[in-house]
């Protein structure tokens, strides 16, 4: 509500703009009963029809006016709802990213449809609480102010209940916005059960779990009912304040009339007394106790729910004048979780990682391969321990200039909408045609270039298979200034051969070379191995570990058994429902 | 599914409203009533006030009367429509899930979940209004129909006047040609541009946060939004020319009513009170366009409930009513026939034969196609064949009662959807609750029990709150297919693990203490090699069945792992 108040006042003028176009909406609502009364009292009553078609007359031709006004305050509309959907759509947007950036989350398709549907809930109900409360604020004032010029008397009989009824409706506004809120949730809550079962049928019955389900979901079905009679007794409440404000007006200006007649109201004053409350007080209230409750409590729950689900922290800039000397990485005591009471996914790890070194990190999967690749890389900070690249910790580095002097290629590899040429150089934007060529060369992408049509050719992620995009996204990395490279088994959807030239090109290439190894050819090429056991980490080469480790012995022995050809059976890892299962941390 | 399915359901969903329905009905009939008796009554008192010799006290207590019964009446038929809607949608809801997890698998497969979850969500509530709807529509008619009537018994030119009016302006707004529906589609094409572009990025969310490139991409997501605010433009604009219309005809209709009431007020046909009745009569008869709006929610309420009809009229899951005698878990197979839904093609299983004596391992292979999965549907009936029997210890599966075929049988999948509030209640997933210690014990022998101690709760963890690799789900799916008590299908559900971590999980399911029967499906030659006796399946016919070294020495079965490389 605050978000969307501040928002208001910062569009001071297109207010005004909708104001002035909403009193020329009101003008036959002043009119009306004026017009009336004189078309009766001077016109027909009076024997002279002409002057009474003509005072009609004026009346319809106030109606085109306002006709006018009406169509124009929702250009106004458009200049408020558009923006502030905009505004939205940009907080959502950037907050999701920037969250996404910060924690690696993955694509999650149906939150992304989630936010777009709830921004376009929030410029729905915006727009049609401006028109219900602008609406009523005009329409009501019109008519008490034609009433006045009328018959003050009558206008005066009239504010004692109208207050009143409006009274009763504020009073309850706020308990009616609970209720409905509480409505509104249930069904979400409803929905949100019913979509994680509805997504596992076979699950379920494969599990006999058919009945306990049906039952889980019974209670928030019933929940949801009982919020929903919950909203529906307080459309009594809705009801009094209607009746008091809108009926009762009647009832007393009807009761008072035999009083005025005799203190020389006239016949057609009375009939545009009750025209105005007929056709201006009554369907005014009407509008507003029926359009505010439902519409605003939306307003505010989905408004509440877009700004948190893409709310970002505030990312810590980091030093920019703190500038590594190289991209040699040390890790000195070394201890990360991912909760407070979770098993240390690494914990006390000594590790450095030298300018030439190619190291190869394997373990079972789930051990951490995926984490200790991110603090290699500065995108996660240790709870205890430091991670130094260049002399600097990561922690202080700005993440530009971490950047410049490491690149990080994950499993998952990211290909956007656009020409091939500029999925190339992402992280070099500078680079020329022969630095192109080179990098295609050398890593294996020739013949996707060809097959896709030259640099210039327009891709979409869909287009390539998975083994491609993973060679555009290490020839993106080959390319980059960065001296350090960190491949978290960004080559397992290529084939045996194609793992092979890609890797061996990084370490040809000058700088240093940490790769997580998807197959055990991965791991033999690899000067130096880190074996990850969950446990502890061991450091060594494919002698000593053979010597000391007997996970290692099982793990190469064991892999080392499959008939041949299989460690070329790269294509196990298969897409998997739900983005945040796919990635391996 | 055929109309009559969903007017049936209607029926019975307005049966669900209970009294409120019939509360509802009188209701609605008594404000439509005295709506009509109002503008005569609001005349007759004014016309009275205004007689010298008048007796206006009798007929301001009538339209005092008549506006006290209203409120009341307008107060009661919103309460009765909502208590009955919500009764009816409740029922309605219970029934649907109900049925909806009990789908034959078959059928269930053709739903994606959205569309099931909008039926559940949104579409009940439509149905359940059904009550409403009706009895609204049908009280809504009285009015306007009724106050045609008045305004001719009142003055035969005022019913001319409403009648030839109501024509003209009708023609008038024939002219106004909108594009409304265009403006809408341009601005939800560029919506989902927008949202595809977001998609698209969230996917390489890793690499953007390692190349500090968010801003950039964020800037590249938004750079369909200035045309987002043009479409929205328009379509705001489409709603203010209708508004506007609306704006323009109903008033100049009761306004011609009352120039014509005028004139007859001159020439001494009719009186002051006439003309403020005849007004509010061309007020109400002009609400004509608001039945339209009721008629809309009952034809919304026939199509909500015809698509819940569609679901709850398709078949579910039958079982039968025989337990299992004592057994190691021996699996027959005997003539099984799968066909494709469409029934055209080749069948996904053709007369299929196989024994898997109890306690042994049974690898399943083939190229992809072959009809693997669906032998592993059939073997614990997640789907029933069209020919043939299944058959468990010498008892045919759809003999078996519900609760003895799943505790006997269990399945992991290459794609577990895991489900439950908790890692722990995902795990126990099952046709009862189970217990804590079994459940780790679980977890332990699908070597996941060291994942799910680094959870930030444990297996007290709520599931959404799990970041689960591919592998990890697998090995949860596994644990929850562990409870199982004679036959393990796994069916490709160690396909995400890595070599060393699959022969753990393996290690653990064919350890000495292990009696049950498993029947494996996979890829991997290490894991055909490991097992007892090994089917190959080809286009939905065994082409081979023995142990995996009897097999290698064919070139063809050897091409079987070493396909799909990428």
């Amino acid at each position: 509500m605050i978000f969307a108040l501040a928002f208001l006042r910062r569009h001071p003028r297109v207010l005004a703009r909708l104001a002035g176009w909403s009193v020329l909406e009101a003008l036959p609502a002043v009119l009306s009963g004026q017009a009336v009364a004189r078309a009766l009292d001077h016109g027909f009553l009076a024997g002279r029809p002409a002057a009474g078609l003509g005072w009609l007359g004026l009346l319809a031709a106030a109606i085109l006016v306002g006709a006018v006004g009406t169509h124009r305050t929702f250009r106004c509309l458009a200049d408020l709802a558009e923006p502030l959907r905009d505004e939205l759509v940009e907080h959502v947007v950037a907050g999701t990213l920037r969250r996404a950036a910060i924690d690696g989350g993955g694509a999650d398709r149906s939150a992304v449809a989630r936010l777009t549907h709830q921004v376009e809930i929030v410029r729905d109900t915006f727009a049609g609480l401006i028109m219900t409360l602008r609406g009523f604020l005009f329409a009501i004032t019109g008519a008490l102010v034609g009433l006045a010029s009328l018959a003050p008397v009558v206008a005066l009989l009239v504010a004692a209940p109208l207050l009143a009824g409006l009274t009763v409706f504020v009073a309850a506004l706020p308990r009616m916005a609970a209720r409905q809120r509480a409505y509104v949730l249930a069904d979400e809550d409803l929905a949100d059960h019913a979509g994680r079962a509805f997504a596992g049928l076979r699950d379920i019955v494969a599990c006999g779990a058919e009945r306990r389900m049906a039952a889980e979901i019974s209670v928030p079905v019933d929940a949801q009912a009982a919020a929903e009679r919950a909203v529906v007794r307080m459309t009594a409440t809705r009801g009094i304040s209607l009746a008091v404000g809108g009926w009762l007006p009647l009832v007393v200006v009807l009761v008072a009339t035999p009083w005025l007649v005799d203190r020389g109201l006239t016949a057609g004053a009375v009939l545009g007394s009750l025209i105005y409350l007929l056709h201006g007080v009554h369907p005014a209230l009407n509008l507003l106790v029926g359009g505010l409750g439902g519409g605003g409590v939306r307003l505010v729950v989905t408004l509440d729910r877009i700004l948190r689900a893409s709310s970002a922290e505030p990312v810590v800039p980091g030093d920019p004048a703190a500038r590594p000397d190289s991209a040699d990485v040390t890790l000195r005591g070394v201890t990360f979780s991912y909760g407070r009471r979770a098993e240390p996914v690494v914990r006390g790890l000594d590790l450095d990682v030298r300018d030439g070194d190619h190291l190869a990190i394997i373990g079972p999967s789930g051990i951490g391969k995926s984490t200790l690749v991110g603090l290699l890389a500065g995108t996660l900070q240790p709870q205890q321990g430091e991670v130094r690249v260049g002399g600097e910790r990561t922690g202080r580095l700005d993440v530009r200039t971490l950047a410049r002097h490491r690149v990080l290629i994950p499993q998952e590899a990211y290909l956007f909408t656009g020409t091939l040429l500029d999925n190339l150089r992402y992280l070099r934007p500078d680079a020329d045609v022969q630095d192109i060529d080179r990098a295609v060369e050398a890593v294996g992408l020739r013949a996707v270039v060809r097959r896709l049509g030259g640099y210039d050719a327009h891709v979409t992620p869909d287009a390539l298979s998975a083994g491609e995009r993973q060679l555009v996204a290490l020839t993106r990395a080959y390319l980059s200034p960065a001296r350090l490279v960190l491949l978290d088994e960004a080559t397992c959807h290529l084939d045996a051969a194609g793992e092979a030239r890609a890797e061996q090109a990084f370490a040809a290439r000058p700088g240093a070379l940490v790769v997580v190894a998807h197959r055990v050819s991965s791991a033999l090429r690899a000067s130096r191995i880190l074996l990850l056991d969950g446990e502890a980490a061991t450091l060594g080469t494919d002698n000593s570990l053979r010597g000391t480790s007997p996970l290692y012995r099982d793990l190469v022995g064991h892999w080392s058994v499959e008939p041949a050809g299989l460690l070329g059976d790269a294509d196990r890892l298969q897409p998997v429902a739900g983005a945040r299962l796919a990635q391996d941390r | 599914m055929s109309v009559m399915d969903g007017d049936r359901l209607l029926i019975r969903a307005v049966r669900h409203g209970g009294p409120w329905a019939t509360g509802l009905a009188a209701a609605a009939l008594t404000a439509s009533a005295a709506d009509l008796l109002l503008p005569a009554a609001l005349g007759a008192a004014v016309d009275a006030v205004l007689a010298p010799d008048g007796h206006p006290a009798r007929w301001l207590a009538v339209a005092v009367g008549l506006l006290v019964l209203i409120a009341a009446a307008e107060i009661l038929t919103d309460l009765a429509a909502g208590m009955s809607a919500a009764r009816a949608t409740a029922r309605l809801r219970h029934a649907l899930v109900g049925h909806i997890v009990a789908l034959d698998l078959r059928v269930s497969r053709r739903y994606p979940p959205g569309d099931l979850v909008s039926r559940l969500v949104s579409q009940v509530p439509e149905a359940g209004g059904a009550a409403a709807s009706v009895v609204l529509a049908g009280a809504a008619l009285v009015p306007p129909l009724g106050s045609l009537v008045a305004l001719t018994l009142i003055d035969p030119w005022l019913g001319g006047t409403f009648v030839g009016g109501l024509m003209v302006l009708a023609l008038l707004m024939r002219t106004y040609v909108t594009d409304a529906a265009e403006a809408t589609t341009s601005y939800q094409r560029t919506q989902s541009d927008i949202a595809a572009r977001l998609t698209e990025a969230l996917a390489g969310a890793r690499t953007i946060g390692a190349a500090g490139t968010v801003e950039q991409e964020i800037a590249r997501v938004l750079r369909p939004l200035p045309s987002l605010g043009r479409h929205g433009g328009r379509t705001w604009d489409t709603i203010g020319t209708a508004a506007a219309r609306g704006a323009v005809v109903a008033p100049l209709l009761q306004l011609a009513v009352v120039a014509v009431a005028g004139l007859a007020l001159t020439a001494g046909r009719l009186t002051p009170g006439a003309l403020l009745a005849a007004l509010q009569y061309a007020a109400i008869g002009a609400g004509l366009g608001s039945v339209v709006g009721v008629l809309g929610r009952i034809a919304r309420a026939r199509a909500g409930s015809g698509r819940i009809a569609e679901v709850l009229a398709a078949p579910t899951h039958r079982y039968g009513d025989a337990d299992l005698p004592a057994g190691a878990g021996r699996l027959e197979l005997r003539a099984v026939t799968v066909r494709t839904p469409e029934g055209a093609d080749r069948p996904l299983l053709d007369r299929v034969d196989l024994v898997v004596p109890g306690g042994a391992t049974l690898a399943v292979v083939g190229l992809s196609g072959s009809g693997k999965s669906t032998l592993a549907a059939v073997s614990g009936r997640l789907l029933d064949p069209d020919e043939g029997d299944v058959l468990l210890d010498g008892v045919p599966l759809r003999h078996l009662r519900a609760g003895v075929l799943r505790r006997a049988i269990g399945y992991a999948f290459a794609r577990p959807v895991l489900i439950g509030d908790t890692v722990g209640a995902a795990i126990g997933l099952g046709p009862d609750s189970r217990a804590p210690d079994l459940l780790r014990a679980d977890a332990r022998a699908a070597r996941v029990d060291a994942v799910v101690d680094r959870l930030p709760a444990g297996y007290d963890t709520p599931l959404r709150d799990a970041p689960l690799s591919g592998g990890e789900a697998q090995r949860l799916g596994v644990a929850r297919a562990l409870r199982a008590e004679r036959l393990l299908v796994l069916d490709d559900a160690t396909s995400s693990l890595d070599t060393v971590t699959e022969y753990e999980v393996y290690r653990a399911l064919v350890g000495t203490a292990d009696r049950r029967t498993r029947l494996v499906v996979t890829h991997r030659a290490g894991t055909a090699a490991r097992a007892d006796l090994v089917v190959w399946l080809d286009h939905g016919r065994v082409r081979g069945c023995a142990p995996h070294d009897a097999l290698w020495p064919d070139p063809r079965y050897r091409a079987l792992f070493q396909a799909g490389k990428g």
